[in-house]
């Protein structure tokens, strides 16, 4: 953990919890940003003869509920996400990656607790200085105790 | 009824998912922020992005990973979804770009829950530069 301050440290494992509903509202705002036409996301006629019986949210839905939705003056000046605002002395965030398991379909009405916290926070050494990785990670369950979706994921600051 | 078909049996290693083409837009990235609530200006501020050493504004690495994602389930219809999937940007793709989402099926086997397909997937810009290596785990139905 070289070169990282204690702040940030203390940062890791400290988990915050968000509970949302899930609207058919969000599900085809989500499909539309992502700009998938399928029908199963926009269309209750269509998707009833499916064999998911009614309207699904995408496979990666989740990410519409992966940032709490905290005021902005709450934000660094950037609007870097809450979820990522650990203090490290670098800022500019190049890159990353994630993995992203999928679990039980949402579909509207269900209700949806968000958990996430910094697994852990690691540098390398890159081209131009120290690299930053912070891997954070969210698990989002439905009313059921079911999971919908798990994701750590690894962003990189410089 | 919309009916599923067997997918399993009629892909081999080596199967090429069709070739999904998306064309990520200024509005598009902006819509992405929003409803995601996602307020980092490298996103929609190209001033801001481009002092932060970017070409333009960003697109996101979830928003990358929703093409990859949209690429297998076109492909998977009501025969499969999606159980896993793994991908890490390596490149900044920005407005204007072309994106070509490509996946090879690389492995097939049977798990406790099923009949599974592994997929080795990239994601490439107009000129052939790697925006987004990745892995897809299906399970097929």
């Amino acid at each position: 953990m070289e070169g990282i301050p204690s702040e940030a440290k203390a940062r890791i494992g400290r988990e915050v919890v968000h509970v949302y509903d899930v609207t058919d509202k969000d599900i085809r705002r989500f499909a539309q940003a992502i700009d998938d036409p399928n029908p199963l996301y926009y269309d209750e006629e269509y998707a009833k003869k499916t064999i998911y019986k009614g309207i699904i949210a995408p496979p990666l839905f989740c990410h519409a509920f992966t940032f709490a939705d905290v005021p902005a003056g709450s934000l660094r000046e950037d609007g870097l996400p809450k979820e990522l605002d650990v203090p490290l002395p670098v800022n500019r965030a190049i890159g990353g990656s994630s993995s992203f398991e999928v679990g039980t379909e949402l579909r509207p009405g269900d209700k949806l607790t968000v958990k996430s916290k910094v697994l852990d926070i690691y540098t390398k050494s890159g081209k131009t200085g120290l690299l930053y990785f912070v891997v954070v990670e969210t698990t989002f369950t439905n009313q059921n105790g079911d999971i919908a979706a798990r994701e750590v994921a690894t962003y990189i600051q410089r | 009824m919309v009916t599923t078909e067997n997918l399993w049996d009629k892909i081999d290693v080596g199967y090429e998912v069709p070739t999904l083409v998306k064309k990520p837009t200024y509005m598009q990235l902006f819509m992405f922020s929003a409803i995601t609530w996602n307020r980092h200006l490298i996103h929609y501020n190209t001033d801001f992005a481009k002092k932060d050493g970017l070409p333009d504004v960003a697109t996101h690495r979830a928003l990358i990973g929703n093409f990859m994602a949209q690429m297998l389930s076109d492909w998977l219809g009501y025969a499969g979804k999606i159980k896993k999937l793994e991908w890490s940007v390596r490149a900044t793709a920005v407005p204007g770009n072309t994106l070509h989402c490509k996946a090879k099926v690389v492995g097939k086997r049977l798990e406790a829950d099923g009949k599974v397909g592994d997929c080795e997937i990239n994601v490439l810009n107009q000129k052939g530069d790697l925006i987004a290596p990745g892995k897809g785990v299906v399970l097929f139905y």
